[in-house]
């Protein structure tokens, strides 16, 4: 493999000690005397629930925040310090599980952000930087990009190998931290993902994976941690596929019988005679063409498919959030119009992908998120009144189990999967019909997973119709009554569940499969 | 989100630092000047800030929504202009001339509103625009820049800056009643609260079906037309109207804001926190008046305060 990462042979991977580290927020102990011991040049994995303090625990690695208490040990020697600089300078890079990258930027600036490189005068070398960017990513991470596309124009995938990419391109890292790195990505991009983590290990540089995917987990990880409300509970060697049930019974503190919930009834063959919400022949003119279903109510309705084929445009097609172009979408046998504002009046409502940019307002309370969509309900004449929107943010909450359960926190700093409930609570308060989920489950652990899926077969089995557009083919499988397929842009086949794999699945998504389907 | 914390019990006290260099101003200016604490004085300081208040309120609305406005002294000076021709033109009693100021500048806030949300342009070059074409309209209107005056202005106009209510300042009362109205509107109403989501968030408030488009319209013409109250009390003050007037307002107004903002603890732009900053420019420069100093200082100390603002705001920050 080329340039780069040749260099990162040189550095040898880092031994890291992290002990009794504490960390207290406001009302929040998010560390509570947690060890995290990583040893040279293995792949460790980090799981845990939501809010178990895996990302502070990162954060405290990369010199975000400091530590209340404990000490860190780099290849045997006390860390004095722990600020951002210091962590740098030993090789510590972290992917953190929020993107940050500025939406007008380029990609090669992106990349090269703060490590710009120089002429021979001292100006930036454009033409060089754009090279080796568009290099790494192409070789390394197995994605080709155009160095001068803007990050605006990319989707969260593309993103997210961005950012690894600025992480790593200076070749000098000893220990990268990916931080739920494959939430935003599907199972091809992963993939490429992984050969790079394997190529990383095989320089030998160390690595620390979070992640709420255990599967991943147990592929790629040599031993795993588990933390539990702020502490370590449990460190496994050799971690294989038999092995997930125990890492789950240590991660939630009991047993979890079954992930997915059986449906009260199955609606799949009723559909024809009362669709709820017919789409016929929608297109946008570019990402997508001719999608044409219709959907019963009581119905769980899966979308599945690659990056690029046209499955997020599609979802935000049906919200209005860029009309499509050609086609009509009905409900109850009566076209609507495509907008935002018009969906949640009429009960059509969306839980997006990027749960942080569109699906919360972060710096507002759990409260203010969770009413911000019926607010004319927790008010008289046009005023609020405190009492009545806490008590029902309050019910919610308890209702979704969101944790801490105060609901005046800032919703931004809920961990992540917490903070997918407070959107999902906020369409629960508006006494939404039509569901649309894009990736619900993203950064979910699986205990709260459980329970979201639980929430969603009940609601299907209240009456309501849902939506699910995934990634991630097991979840499809486990939860929808039938699934379309798009490849390129085209809905291939509809699916019925009990018929298929998740191979099958994720072969019918690929082209090969889409070809063999066309022909 | 720094490693180094500050100690915790800096944080209060640089959250509550404005108010004690407040408090210490005025100390410092009732030593230096003892004319200064005179009830007369106090009641001038408030009377002198009433317009500016008017202006920031409006101003504290359009940031909150994540706008800015350069064409707020147009908007006040086209309230004038209205009211003033209803008077004079026209004979209108005074509420009538009232009437006509607001509409005259929700003219301007409509403008503005077409541009931003209609075609898409940023507020920042949107209301530069405006600001362009509004000053250039009314020196084409006074033939090159000349004040229009109106002496024999009737008594009931006259009184919405002579007059007063119990002993209080006509202005002070019409500031009083903006303020309060500013107040319910942006932190109790769900207007205020969808204006705060847009000014946050504009992509997640979309996604919760909030008509961001429509908000954003109007927030620009209420900000326009209660501008145009402080246009009124400028023409009833001085019994003219003075072309570009209104313009000296804006950057004390956007500097007053963001005073104010600084003392929330998100430091978002909020009610209570620009009557704090409007206050604070006023109480400069009435005790740099008072102590015979060169005017031309207040700038500067102005500028100096919304820095230190701003400054102890991010200091605070880090302290979490
Ligand atoms: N800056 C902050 N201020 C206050 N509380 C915080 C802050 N950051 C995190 N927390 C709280 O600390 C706890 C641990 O959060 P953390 O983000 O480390 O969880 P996590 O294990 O990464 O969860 P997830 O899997 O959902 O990402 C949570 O209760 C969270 O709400
Ligand atoms: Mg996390």
């Amino acid at each position: 493999m080329p340039l780069p990462l040749a260099a990162a042979s040189l550095a040898p991977g880092l031994t890291l000690a992290m002990t009794g580290i504490v960390k207290t927020f406001p009302g929040v102990r998010a560390l509570d005397a947690a060890d995290l011991d990583i040893r040279a040049g293995e792949i460790h994995g980090l799981v845990g629930e939501n809010g178990a303090g895996k990302s502070t625990i990162i954060k405290i690695l990369g010199g975000v925040y400091a530590r209340d208490a404990g000490d860190i040990l780099a290849n045997g020697e006390v860390l004095a310090g722990g600020a951002a600089a210091d962590m740098h300078a030993i090789g510590i890079r972290i992917i953190h599980q929020e993107l940050n990258l500025v939406d007008h930027f380029t990609v090669a600036e992106s990349v090269f952000l703060g490590q710009e490189r120089t002429d021979r005068f001292g100006g930036l070398a454009k033409r060089r930087m754009r090279r080796e960017a568009e290099a790494f990513l192409r070789d390394v991470l197995e994605c080709p990009l155009d160095g001068q596309t803007l990050i605006r124009d990319l989707g969260i995938a593309e993103r997210k190998l961005v950012q690894i990419a600025a992480a790593l391109i200076d070749g000098k890292a000893r220990l990268v931290v990916f931080d739920e790195p494959t939430a935003p990505l599907a199972a091809a991009e992963t993939g490429r993902l992984f050969n790079a983590i394997r190529n990383l290990k095989a320089r030998g540089v160390s690595i620390l994976y979070v992640s709420h995917y255990l599967g991943e987990i147990v592929d790629i990880c040599d031993r795993v941690t588990v933390f539990r409300n702020g502490r370590h509970v449990a460190v496994l060697d050799a971690p294989n596929p038999t092995r997930t049930d125990e890492i789950i019974t240590w991660m939630i503190g009991r047993q979890l019988d079954d992930l997915y919930p059986a449906a009260a009834v199955r609606t799949a063959d009723g559909i024809e005679a009362e669709p709820s919400f017919a789409v016929e022949r929608l297109g946008d003119g570019r990402s997508f063409a001719d999608v044409s279903f219709s959907l019963a109510k009581g119905e769980i309705f899966g979308i599945a498919g690659l990056i690029g084929s046209g499955r997020d445009e599609l979802v935000d097609g049906l919200y209005g959030l860029r009309p499509p172009a050609t086609g009509r979408v009905t409900r109850a046998g009566r076209p609507i119009r495509l907008d935002p504002a018009l969906a949640v009046q009429s009960g059509l409502v969306l839980v997006p992908r990027d749960r942080r940019r569109d699906g919360l307002v972060l710096d507002l309370a759990v409260t203010d998120n969770i009413n911000l969509a019926s607010l004319d309900e927790v008010s008289t004449a046009g005023f609020r009144r405190e009492r009545r929107a806490n008590a029902r943010a309050t019910r919610l909450a308890d209702l979704l189990d969101i944790r801490p359960r105060s609901v005046g926190t800032r919703a931004g700093l809920l961990s992540g999967g917490n903070q997918q409930k407070v959107v999902l609570g906020r369409w629960l308060a508006a006494e939404a019909e039509i569901f649309l989920l894009d990736e619900p489950t993203i950064g979910v652990d699986i205990g709260a997973r459980a329970e979201i899926y639980r929430l969603v077969r009940e609601l299907a089995d209240g009456g309501a119709t849902v939506i699910v557009s995934s990634g991630d083919a097991a979840e499809l499988i486990g939860l929808c009554d039938r699934i379309a397929v798009l490849v390129r842009g085209k809905l291939v086949e509809i699916v019925r569940c009990g018929e298929i794999s998740v191979d099958g699945l994720i072969a019918r998504t690929t082209d090969a499969a889409g070809q063999r389907v066309a022909s | 989100m720094t490693a180094f914390a500050l100690p915790r019990f800096v944080a209060p006290l640089l959250r509550h630092s404005l108010i004690l260099i407040l408090i210490a101003l005025l100390v410092f200016f009732s030593i230096q000047a003892p004319a200064f604490t005179a009830p007369t004085n106090l009641l001038t300081i408030l009377e002198s800030s009433a317009v500016l208040l008017i202006v920031a309120l409006a101003m504290t609305l359009i940031i909150a929504s994540g706008g800015i406005d350069l064409s707020v002294g147009v908007a006040i000076d086209f309230g004038a202009v209205f009211a003033l021709i209803a008077l004079k033109d026209f004979g209108a009693p005074w509420y009538v001339a009232i009437f006509a100021a607001l509409a005259g500048a929700a003219l301007v806030g409509a403008f503005n509103a077409l541009l931003i949300v209609g075609l898409g342009i940023r507020p920042f070059l949107a209301t530069l625009g405006t600001f362009f074409i509004g000053s250039s309209i009314q020196r084409i209107y006074t033939d090159g820049g000349g004040p229009i005056a109106f002496r024999r202005m009737e008594q009931g106009f006259r009184d919405l800056a002579a007059g007063n209510i119990a002993g209080i300042p006509m202005e002070i009362v019409i500031a009083a009643v903006v303020l309060v109205g500013y107040y319910l509107l942006l932190e109790r109403t769900n207007f205020g609260q969808r204006v705060h989501a847009i000014g946050l968030q504009p992509r997640a408030a979309r996604v919760a079906g909030i008509r961001v488009g429509r908000h954003v319209a109007v927030v620009f013409i209420l900000a326009a037309a209660s501008c145009a109250l402080g246009g009124v009390i400028l023409a009833a003050t001085l019994r003219q109207f003075t072309p570009l007037a209104g313009q000296s307002y804006l950057l004390d107004a956007i500097a007053a804001t963001f005073i104010g903002a600084s003392i929330h603890p998100r430091l978002r732009p909020n009610v209570p926190g620009t009557l704090l900053g409007v206050l604070f420019l006023g109480v400069v420069a009435n005790g740099l008046n008072l102590l015979g100093l060169d005017f031309n200082l207040k700038s500067a100390l102005s500028g100096l305060i919304l820095v230190g603002a701003l400054a102890l705001a991010g200091l605070r920050g880090r302290a979490g």
